[in-house]
Order: C-alpha cells, then structure tokens, then sequence
C-alpha cells in the first residue's frame, strides 16, 4: 500500500489546496472529461455544459419526450458538481416547473442513481436517467404523494395536467 | 563476420592508440607482408616435408609452433625486428595483445586471454613480450591457416599460394588476418544475424512465454474468463488519471471495475462500494490489492471474500 498511500496523500493535499473553482483539481479534471464526452456524444434531447466560467456550474435542458405529456416541453435543470464529484452526486435541481410525482415544487428530483450514487457514474448518465422518469415516473417513490396517487388511479387526468403545466412552464 | 568479431576484441586497445595510428599502419603493412612471405615459405616447406601429417598434430599442441619456428621460420624472425624500432613502446605492448588475442586458437580460449590482456595492460606491461613469443604467435596464426586451408592444399599444393593474397584487404592492424573461420564457427548467433539457423530457438519467443502461459492461466473458465474479457482502461474511469503499473495490476472488485489506487481509498474512506457493481469492497482488499508480483492469487482471495454477499 505504500505506492497507492503515497499518492494518495499527494493528491489528496492538491485536492485541499486547489479548492477553487478554476482550480485542476482531481474533481476539475473529471468534470472537464465529461463536458468533452458529453460535447462529443450527447444523449437524445440533452444538452448541458457550463453556466459561466465556473466548471462547477452547470445548466442542462432536458427535451420532453415524444409521446409522454412533456412532448415539446423544455426543461431547465442547474447541474452542481461537488468538490469532491465523483465521489458524492451531483445536486441536480429543476429550474422548469413540472408536474411530476418524482419532482417537487422545488425542483428537487428524486431519482435512484442519485440517491445510490456510484462515482463511475457521468453527469450524461443522469441526464438519461431524467429522460427515463420523463416516459416512466416511479410513483412508488415519489416526492409529491397526490401526483403520484393521481398517476396510479387516473393515468388520463395526470397526464391532462402534466401536459397543461408543460405548455404553461415549459415553452 | 570473422574480421567483424576480431576488430571488436581489438577495439579496446585501439581506443589507446589513436596517436601512433598511421605509423602504425604503415607499419602493420610490412608487417602484413613479411606475414604473408613467411607464410607462403612456411607452406611451400611445409607440404614439401609434412603433407597432411601438420594438420592432425598442429593445430592443438603448442610445441608444433615453436618447433616450427627454429626449424624455418629464420626469414620471419629477421623481418620482424626490423619494422619494430618504428613504434612507440605502448603501441607495441598493445600490437602484441592484440596478436595473442586474434591468434589463440579457440573462442574461450581467447577471452580468457582478452580479459587477462585487459588487466594487464592497464599495470605495467612495458614491452617486455619477448620476440621468440611473437613469432611463435605469429606461427599459431601460420599454423591455424595451414589448417584451414588444409583440404585444398592436401590435393593441390600450390592453391595455397592464392590465399595469402585474400589478408591484406581484411581491416587496418596487424594480426587480423588470423583465423576467420574457426571464431565464426565458434561465436554465439546474433538474433539479427542474416547467417544465423533458422532452426535456433527465437529469443523473443522465449520472452514471451511466461505472459502467454499468463494468460492461459487467467482465461480459465469460471470468474477466470470475465476478469480475462475485461479490458484494462488506460486511465482510471473515475477521476480519468491515467492508470500505472501498480495501478492496472489492481483489481478490488470481482465485478472487473478497475480504478486507481487513489479513488479506491476514497471510495472506502466513505461509500466503501465498488463503483461497478455498488458492492461494498471487501475489507482486506485494499492491502491484498496491491500486491502486484501475485494478481492471481490476491484475485483468488478476493473471490472467497466476495462469496459472502
């Protein structure tokens, strides 16, 4: 373990000293790998990147899928990457308004990769994921009980009002 | 090949010697010549009174040379001492190293002699090789040619004279027109070597079989065959350093997932589960991990360990 130890504590004192955003971190050189992948091969109706200068800050769009109440909607998400990403998730945050049992009327998305987050894990991976609760939302976990209740018993209606709020917040 | 092999024994004292160069080769020329004339003399009287007898009792005995020597080697001895006053003293010391190197009739002979030469010349060898020595060293290299030469001159006495006449093209000093063939027979084969058998057993070859019997090892069937299938990344899929030598060897987790060193401890610092399969990493995994000279037997153990879950 000496070799691993000894970079380990190179490293982490870089990782410590280098807390900025600019900085080349550990955390930094990882995010900017995965902007580049992610400008390289972008999964289906996403987009992110960076909001200003700061890599740590991202915006994303996320399109609504063809064929659910969301079709045509656009929707925001602020991406935050952690100092320490990819060892903790990102905090993913809808900045759209979106009727959605697994998202709150904060924006908070409740979403298994990110509880149960791996650091193999890309910010592309999460996006897919959204898209996923897009055409399939998991009202057995939810964060907006009601909507998830309405999702179970009266599939019509929820999808009537999920379509109502995406021409409203959405376009 | 053979001049190629000679010129590098004689390299090392050529290094000494660049001074006295072209006295030198001068000199190496008239020696060559008187070689070459005593030779021719040597041959002529030796057919006339030996024929094929020489061949069997020269080339190994040492006394034959010297025999030799006092019997008809006279127009040698005198020609000799006559082309020597010309040299500096260390230059002969070396001219004479040189000849006992190329001269002595076989290969390990001869580099038990280059390695003593080389001791010796760097103390205090101040030209005391007598000449009797170097001429009966030049008679070796005679005898040695005589019997190279010997089947030819068995049948047909004068062919021999021909051969005399290949030396003096061969390269620069003296005593390089001693005996090719017998060091080219002897010599190890380069891998490189145009001449070299192609039935000798290839070098790389060799090399290369403990990673193939390797691999055979870790295609075995079982858990073998999927860590054999996963293909090493050349940087670490979590923070995208790329992957060192310790760093490929290590395999925490029986799912396959590599990373390096440096994200495995703090993975276990916190989560402690395996970013592939988000299986806790066992607890001894990290020291056992490392050992890079046993990656079979750490997967082993970590196999057992897993086992658990």
């Amino acid at each position: 373990m000496s070799a691993g130890s000894g970079k380990c504590s190179a490293s982490g004192g870089s990782v410590r000293s280098w807390s900025s955003a600019t900085s080349v971190s550990a955390s930094g050189k990882r995010i900017q790998k995965e902007m580049l992948e992610f400008n390289n091969s972008p999964p289906a109706d996403c987009s992110a990147g960076p909001k200003g200068d700061n890599l740590y800050q991202w915006i994303s769009t996320v399109i609504g899928p063809p064929g659910t109440p969301y079709e045509g909607g656009v929707f925001f998400l602020d991406i935050t990457f952690p100092s320490d990403y990819p060892f903790k998730p990102p905090k993913v945050i809808f900045k759209t308004r979106i009727y959605h049992c697994n998202v709150d009327s904060a924006g908070n998305i409740n979403l298994d990769i990110l509880d149960n987050w791996s650091p193999a894990l890309t910010i592309s991976k999460v996006l897919l994921a959204i898209r996923t609760i897009f055409i399939n939302p998991n009202p057995y976990n939810s964060l907006v009980p009601t909507i998830a209740r309405l999702y179970l018993t009266d599939r019509a209606k929820h999808d009537q009002t999920a379509a109502e709020w995406t021409l409203r917040f959405a376009r | 090949m053979g001049s190629d092999s000679t010129m590098n024994v004689a390299s090392a004292p050529a290094l000494l010697k660049d001074m006295g160069k072209k006295k030198r080769a001068n000199r190496s020329a008239k020696l060559k010549q008187c070689k070459l004339d005593a030779r021719r003399e040597q041959w002529l009287s030796q057919v006339k009174s030996k024929g094929g007898k020489e061949s069997s009792e020269g080339g190994s005995s040492p006394s034959s040379p010297l025999r030799l020597n006092s019997e008809r080697h006279e127009p040698l001895i005198s020609l000799e001492p006559r082309s020597r006053p010309e040299e500096a003293e260390d230059s002969s010391l070396h001219d004479s190293d040189s000849e006992s190197l190329t001269n002595s009739p076989s290969n390990d002979c001869r580099k038990e002699r280059h390695a003593s030469c080389g001791s010796s010349s760097s103390g205090s060898y101040s030209g005391s090789v007598s000449e009797e020595e170097e001429d009966s060293l030049d008679d070796w290299e005679a005898i040695a040619d005589a019997l190279n030469s010997e089947p030819a001159a068995r049948t047909e006495p004068p062919a021999v004279l021909p051969t005399p006449p290949k030396c003096p093209p061969k390269p620069t000093s003296m005593g390089v027109e001693g005996i090719p063939r017998p060091t080219s027979n002897c010599r190890a084969w380069r891998p490189d070597d145009a001449f070299r058998p192609q039935s000798l057993p290839n070098l790389s070859k060799q090399h290369s079989f403990p990673m193939n019997s390797e691999r055979q090892f870790s295609s075995r069937p079982g858990n073998w065959t999927r860590i054999g299938i996963m293909s090493t990344p050349s940087s670490c899929p979590i923070c995208y350093e790329d992957l060192d030598r310790t760093d490929t060897s290590f395999l925490p987790c029986l799912c396959g997932f590599r990373l390096c060193l440096f994200c495995h401890k703090k993975i276990l610092e916190a989560d402690g589960r395996c970013p592939g399969c988000r299986k806790p990493y066992g607890p001894v995994e990290g020291d056992v991990g490392v050992n890079v000279g046993a990656p079979l037997f750490r997967l082993s153990r970590s196999c057992s360990m897993s086992t658990r879950y």
